[in-house]
């Protein structure tokens, strides 16, 4: 089953919502409780503070995942990066999928936005898994220049959710603003669905695509990960580290 | 990496006792039993932290002072301190890859000898902490006049250490009040300080060897003797001790095994050998009693010799940058380093708090921010950087002997993924010149700092007679 993250801010009193906690109950889910630490304080002067109060919160909120069931866990880090903190715990729970929680109320429409260069078939697959059998309708959006190949990939990925027997709608955006119309299509939906895509220039400056829909849109925000940047950090995890060789001294 | 850290018991005089909990190290994290501390500070990171923590005082405060004590030869003064830099920078990265947590020198001495040496050095890299930061500002004070100079305003030394003194409390204020990430800040301009002065030496290199402008008479070498280039050597070596610094935050470096070894070694010998050269080169420009006149900020007239107003303006500039960055960066290691002797009981553990506004460790931060500037109250460079590396270099001898003592009872769980070449020779040679050292100073400089030292002894004999932290060995 797919594992999803879920980062919170845990000692800035970020919580999740009860529509996602519906949402993510059939997924395995692991809580990640983060707190950002100026560099002037080490994070194990933050630990000895603040580690119980933490743990006490990541603990209700595991429970209302399904730690009882053995279905979400949580995980509570100290850091000077949060990029850095989730890229590696993602990588360590092997998790595909992270959240962006948002507010909303029980989730009956999810957008799933399939724009530009972003890995088609497992957000496909992974949304059928989330969904099920519940009565959940699916918008597929995806916005594009190319108006013929647009439309050719949303059918495609519509009869594949429509054979595993959900209910799907699609939206095609010709020549807007891809971000802007995405925000425009997320309102009359409860949660999104995206995928990660590689840094660019773009994201530098503006901040990454995901975030920004996460901010305008209110709503939650599952980030389906890039799996070649997953790939390249669990393969930086297993790389012998070259101070290995310099034992011989 | 040590699975099995080194045991803590017994109590302070309040009750509390050391906060030690079993960890396991990874490259990327620490893993406690409830949570995970990220690594996040890389080589650069680390380079930056060296370098710049040490730049400032070697190169923009030091050559006008070293030029008039020794001449010339405090080329060699520099030498010397880059030789004795090397020889415990050595032993130290050994002991921060077998023991990376913040707290550095502290953190080794009171593993491997004990308490009482640990709680000494602990609570003196302190005051030596507080008395470099103080040495920084003042410097930070003179480019701050000369700044004002270059633009137009002659506002006379006299507002030298009231411009420190603004400048010391800012800091302070700063690093409670601001979460901005300050890291990439620090390493641009180390990387900005590093591109200036290879332009400068570059040409004033060229220059001094008679390549290019106009011959200039050699200079005596060492017009004074040898004695002074001994005594120079003590009083420069202020300009090296940045190093240690970065293992102060040993446990934040990510794969610790490479990172710190190199970031350690690295940054004395990059900050040794521009710290040759422009001596060199600037006694070349003006000769020695010419920079001795000119003092703090003698820099200043050397690139206006080389490189016209630009140089001179590049090298104010510079010398801004320098003394604040290691001003920042020593404020910053002075908290880390009373954390650390108060997690394991040796302050009141009250003083690592953190505030819940900004996350920031305040109590620490006062207690480097006060000292700090009752010290650059007195403007006494030369006092203020003996004394400083008077405390750092009993850390430092004592830094090769807590090697010496660990590697001949090697405890299970003493496992260094870096181990010093040329072991004994290179440990027991550091231990030798940190203390030989101390017997150049001024007779001033060694009293006080043997002064803090009983003072720091009675405190744990009094407070935390009782707190155990030698490792099992």
């Amino acid at each position: 089953m797919t594992r999803i993250l879920v980062p919170l801010a845990i000692l800035e009193g970020e919580s999740v919502s009860a529509g996602l906690t519906t949402l993510l109950e059939p997924m395995n889910v692991t809580v990640l409780g983060y707190h950002v630490l100026p560099e002037q304080t080490p994070p194990d002067q933050a630990r000895l503070q603040f580690e119980e109060r933490a743990t006490d919160a990541l603990e209700d909120l595991a429970a209302e995942f399904g730690a009882d069931e053995g279905t979400a866990d949580y995980r509570l880090v100290f850091t000077h990066d949060r990029k850095q903190t989730f890229d590696r715990v993602a990588a360590e729970t092997a998790s595909d999928v992270y959240a962006i929680p948002g507010a909303t109320g029980p989730v009956e429409n999810l957008l799933v936005a399939l724009t530009g260069d972003v890995a088609v078939d497992r957000i496909v697959s992974f949304v059928t898994e989330l969904v099920g059998d519940r009565d959940i309708g699916v918008t597929l959006f995806l916005a594009t220049d190319d108006e013929h190949a647009g439309r050719e990939s949303l059918e495609a990925a519509a009869v594949t959710l429509f054979d595993e027997g959900l209910h799907v709608r699609t939206e095609l955006a010709v020549d807007e603003p891809p971000l802007e119309a995405l925000v425009d299509a997320a309102t009359d939906h409860d949660a999104i669905v995206m995928g990660e895509r590689a840094p660019s220039l773009r994201s530098l400056i503006f901040g990454e695509e995901t975030e920004r829909v996460a901010a305008e849109s209110v709503g939650p925000v599952l980030v389906v990960r890039n799996i070649e940047d997953a790939d390249e950090s669990v393969e930086a995890t297993e790389r012998p580290s070259p101070s290995d060789v310099a034992d011989d001294s | 990496m040590g699975d099995t850290p080194p045991s803590a018991e017994g109590t302070n005089i309040e009750g509390e006792s050391p906060q030690v909990e079993p960890t396991i190290e990874t490259d990327e994290a620490t893993i406690t039993d409830d949570a995970e501390l990220e690594r996040t500070i890389g080589l650069t990171g680390g380079l930056a932290i060296g370098i710049g923590t040490m730049i400032g005082a070697g190169i923009f405060v030091f050559p006008g002072l070293a030029a008039g004590n020794a001449g010339p030869a405090a080329a060699a003064s520099f030498a010397i301190g880059a030789v004795v830099a090397l020889l415990v920078a050595l032993p130290a990265s050994e002991l921060a890859t077998a023991m990376p947590k913040s707290g550095g020198g502290y953190y080794f001495i009171s593993r491997g000898l004990g308490t009482l040496a640990g709680a000494v050095v602990g609570l003196s890299l302190w005051f030596g902490l507080v008395f470099a930061t103080a040495f920084y500002l003042v410097g930070f004070g003179f480019y701050a006049v000369d700044t004002l100079a270059e633009l137009g305003i002659a506002v006379g030394n006299g507002l030298v250490i009231p411009i420190a003194l603004l400048f010391g409390a800012g800091f302070t204020v700063l690093n409670v009040t601001g979460t901005e990430n300050a890291a990439k800040l620090q390493n641009g301009i180390v990387a900005l300080l590093l591109s200036i002065l290879v332009v400068f030496l570059g040409y004033g290199g060229l220059d001094a060897a008679g390549i290019v402008g106009e011959p200039s008479a050699p200079e005596q070498f060492a017009p004074f003797g040898t004695l002074p280039i001994l005594t120079t050597a003590a009083l420069v070596f202020t300009s090296y001790l940045g190093f240690a610094q970065v293992a102060t935050v040993a446990g934040e470096m990510k794969d610790p095994g490479r990172n710190l070894p190199l970031a350690m070694v690295g940054s004395v010998l990059v900050v040794g050998v521009l710290y040759v050269v422009t001596i060199f080169v600037s006694t070349s420009a003006l000769g020695s009693e010419r920079l001795a006149e000119l003092g703090e900020t003698a820099m200043v007239e050397v690139g206006r010799h080389y490189l016209g107003a630009a140089g001179a303006f590049a090298i104010v500039f510079g010398g801004l940058l320098a003394t604040m960055s290691s001003a920042n960066a020593s404020v910053l290691s002075t908290s880390r380093s009373i954390y650390a002797v108060s997690r394991d009981a040796l302050l009141p553990q009250r003083a690592s708090r953190i505030n819940l506004r900004y996350g920031t460790p305040h109590v620490a931060l006062g207690m480097a921010g006060g000292p700090i500037l009752v010290l650059t109250a007195t403007g006494q460079v030369q006092l203020l950087a003996e004394v400083a590396s008077f405390l750092h270099l009993i850390m430092y001898g004592l830094i090769c002997v807590a090697l010496i003592a660990l590697r001949r009872n090697e405890p299970d769980w003493y496992d260094p993924d870096f181990r010093v070449p040329g072991y004994p020779i290179v440990p027991v040679l550091g231990a030798l010149a940190s203390f030989a050292l101390i017997g150049f100073m001024q007779p001033a400089s060694q009293l006080i700092g043997v002064a803090i030292m009983l003072v720091t002894a009675g405190w744990y004999f009094y407070y935390a007679r009782d707190v155990t932290l030698k490792g099992k060995l």
